[in-house]
């Protein structure tokens, strides 16, 4: 089978933006970082994920990454781990215009979430220009 | 109210779930220490029936540094009876400019938000 036969077929089975870095299932908490300034996917920005321990509220960190070239970073988390609780995803916004020769009003971006259910699937993207970003709880 | 006109940050809380103002949020306004690296508060407040929140800050205060807005959205969404995805929502921003007027609105679902940089 050649090689570009054989990326076809794994395109068929598993969709190349889900395969976790980590053993086991995909992550079930997802983002995407969109840069909507210039409509292309914002690739190559520094991200963590943080849970909250409920009872010093302090932050622990469970993942740094940086998005790939489609905006995405699989294997944030996995099943086991995501548990109940308060996580953060922190965006270095600033650090990612500034590869680019740009300022940014928003030094960096934290999403701070509360999941009560983990057994369903969270995508937390992240749209996001010099001066404004948004965000929403998609599945 | 000459006050609040000459306020140089301004914010406007819109709840987009119901197409009306985010109405008695409460938010507060924040300065980072860059020296010791910590947050100082500087004013606390609670949005009006217009979803607005007068003089967060005088023109004497606003000089340049890094800045967060944070916004009370569980305990709003709390007061309405419903859950929100987002216990509380903080916009950091950097202030390189003090002179212009910069207006943060926070438009906001219990599942989605947005806010930019206006004026």
């Amino acid at each position: 089978m050649s090689a570009f036969r054989l990326q076809q077929v794994k395109g068929h089975i598993l969709p190349e933006n889900k395969i976790a870095t980590m053993a086991g299932s995909p992550s079930p908490l997802t983002t995407h970082v969109l840069n909507t300034a210039m409509g292309v996917p914002g690739s190559n920005m520094s991200l963590s994920l943080h849970r909250q321990d409920p009872l010093t509220k302090a932050w622990n960190l469970i993942t740094t990454g940086i998005t790939n070239d489609d905006g995405r970073c699989p294997g944030l988390i996995t099943t086991q781990l995501f548990t109940s609780g308060v996580y953060k995803l922190h965006f270095e916004t600033a650090q990612y215009w500034g590869s680019r020769g740009e300022a940014s009003f928003y030094p960096y971006v934290e999403i701070v979430f509360t999941i009560n259910e983990p057994g369903q699937k969270y995508h937390i993207p992240l749209l996001l220009s010099r001066f404004s970003y948004s965000t929403y709880r998609g599945s | 109210m000459a006050a609040a006109e000459s306020s140089p940050l301004t914010t406007h809380v819109l709840n987009t779930s119901d197409g009306i103002p985010g109405a008695k949020m409460a938010l507060s306004l924040h300065r980072l220490d860059s020296q010791l690296m910590i947050w100082t508060m500087l004013s606390v407040g609670t949005t009006n029936e217009d979803g607005r929140c007068s003089v967060l800050i005088s023109r004497e205060d606003f000089t340049p540094g890094m800045y967060k807005l944070r916004f009370e959205t569980g305990a709003y969404w709390e007061s309405l009876d419903q859950t929100c995805f987002y216990p509380y929502v903080e916009v950091v921003f950097t202030i390189n400019d003090p002179d212009q007027r910069f207006h943060l609105p926070l438009l906001m679902s219990r599942f989605s938000y947005s806010t930019y940089r206006g004026n």
